[in-house]
């Protein structure tokens, strides 16, 4: 009796405020999936980001027969002894954690795999384009790498020291930024879609104003009064929700999960992932929507 | 069943008290009318009882509740044992005469059962039998007043609060309305009816409670509408 009561009131309030109640859910659609645009997103570089943290941090580059440097130019390429000397030497640094050293050959093999996908890109760098180095892991990569660096830099045999973190912050730094600009978004919206619920909701008190002053009346508790009110934001929320799921799965498949033809490794987004960003989402619609009305009620239906 | 006791009531910006140390009491199962002309605090009272408003000062007991002492969220329990009547008949055009009554059972969460068995017996005694399927636009405004009355009868109050229900109904038509009311009143049901409509009064012969500018200036059993001492 009382649930097909309230869903019949919840019926009738939203069927008469149509317009306002389409513009609430395309408002409340359209923040939830930014919201969620941008959680994927956090979720998107934290999936990168893990993927590099337990790579190379620190990459010795050694000169090669084709290097340019004035460095190796006078030294000429590394020679087996001081390969040697290199490895030993850095082995004795605390700061290291561990070293590899992979040959040109090692490096081709490892560059033609990661790359299998665009052919027309591998068969532009020869076998001996790319230079022998030593990958070197630190146990912190920012305070140890100035370290490492000064040991190792000028010798003979030494190309170039690349720091691998401080190509990924900048990266790194383009993600987040692109993260806060659709977070931002998302809470300005969210914040319109509180006003459209709030006012939603005074128009159809307005509308209903005669039922409620008989319910009143007659005695309905205060909770019944606003029962119908409160359910019809939940279900405005709910709808927005759903679109926004919808638009949510769209988001992931057409465009994140695009991203990995950039990446050789694997960065997509689990289904999980995905899940999880989409209960959020209507948790957080359904507790807007539903907080909203209620307390735009308690001002509007005093006793 | 009703009892004033010394009762003030001052409405913000309004330098003249609407009710101004009014005592009264009324017993369960009484015929109150309260007459005085528009303005003299009838309509005050009513609201009072009904705990819309609160008196600036005095106690007010109804039903055997101090109402000082009710909070907010029992102030619908109050107003289930009080019916309402109102000149405008405030009835729901969307819905017909079974559902309009059906309405105020259905909002304190009455079983289906319960609702299907007491609305036709309720609108059996407001004699609009066969007319239960008809919208409010449908009927006269007897009829309309009716269907209020059997809505604010159909939870069996304690007291019925009828707010000029004549005002609107022409004289003959209100003759069948205050026989309604008073086969209301034979149930055990406490009525306070506030009019205008001296006619009526002098016909029923009932207790009579007279306001001017907030104050009780007669109390009489068996009374009439003008002064007759």
């Amino acid at each position: 009796m009382r649930a097909q009561f309230v869903f019949h009131e919840v019926w009738i309030g939203l069927r008469r405020n149509l317009t306002m109640t389409i513009a609430l859910i395309v408002v409340v659609a359209i923040s939830l999936s930014l919201l969620g645009t941008g959680l994927l997103f956090v979720k998107q570089v934290d999936n990168t980001r893990t993927y590099w943290q337990g790579r190379v941090q620190l990459s010795i580059y050694l000169c090669t027969s084709t290097s340019v440097s004035p460095q190796c130019t006078k030294n000429g390429p590394a020679t087996p002894a001081e390969i040697a000397q290199l490895d030993t030497d850095l082995k004795q640094l605390p700061e290291v954690v561990s070293i590899r050293y992979e040959s040109q050959a090692q490096a081709y093999q490892r560059f033609k795999q990661e790359f299998s996908q665009d052919q027309s890109f591998v068969s532009t760098v020869g076998k001996g384009d790319i230079p022998n180095s030593f990958q070197v892991k630190l146990k912190n990569t920012e305070a140890d790498f100035p370290i490492v660096a000064e040991t190792v830099d000028g010798r003979p045999g030494v190309d170039q020291i690349v720091d691998d973190s401080s190509i990924l912050d900048k990266f790194y730094k383009l993600l987040n930024g692109a993260r806060n600009a659709v977070l931002v978004i998302a809470i300005i919206l969210i914040i319109a879609a509180v006003l459209l619920v709030a006012n939603t909701i005074r128009l159809s008190a307005f509308n209903r104003r005669r039922e409620t002053g008989i319910m009143r009346l007659v005695g309905a508790s205060n909770f019944y009064v606003q029962l119908p009110f409160l359910v019809e934001g939940v279900i405005a929320g709910l709808f927005g929700w759903l679109v926004s799921a919808g638009l949510l799965i769209a988001v992931k498949t057409l465009w994140l999960d695009t991203l990995q033809q950039y990446f050789p490794f694997n960065v997509q987004l689990s289904a999980t992932d995905l899940i999880e960003v989409i209960i959020l989402a209507m948790i957080i619609g359904v507790l807007l929507c539903g907080a909203t009305s209620f307390l735009t009620l308690r001002r509007y239906l005093r006793v | 069943m009703i009892h004033f006791d010394n009762v003030t009531k001052m409405y913000p910006n309004q330098s003249r008290a609407a009710l101004e140390s009014v005592s009264l009491d009324v017993e369960k199962g009484e015929f109150v009318f309260l007459v005085g002309p528009s303005g003299s605090g009838k309509s005050t009272f009513l609201r009072l009882v009904l705990k819309e408003e609160r008196p600036t000062d005095g106690r007010i007991h109804v039903a055997g509740k101090d109402l000082a002492r009710l909070t907010n969220w029992k102030v619908p329990h109050l107003r289930r044992r009080i019916g309402c009547v109102f000149q405008d008949f405030r009835l729901l055009p969307s819905k017909n005469v079974y559902q309009n009554i059906a309405f105020a059972l259905e909002v304190i969460g009455k079983p289906r059962r319960f609702i299907r068995k007491v609305v036709p017996e309720v609108i059996d005694l407001v004699g609009l039998e066969g007319k239960r399927d008809r919208m409010p636009d449908e009927l006269s405004g007897g009829e309309q007043q009716r269907v209020a009355m059997a809505r604010a009868f159909v939870n069996r109050p304690m007291i019925l609060l009828a707010d000029e229900p004549t005002g609107n109904i022409d004289p003959a038509t209100s003759i069948g309305i205050m026989k309604v009311l008073d086969r209301i009143n034979r149930t055990g049901t406490t009525v306070v009816m506030a009019t205008h409509d001296a006619a009526i009064v002098d016909s029923m012969r009932k207790r009579v409670i007279e306001l001017e500018y907030g104050k009780v200036v007669r109390d009489q059993s068996r009374g009439v509408y003008g002064q007759a001492y």
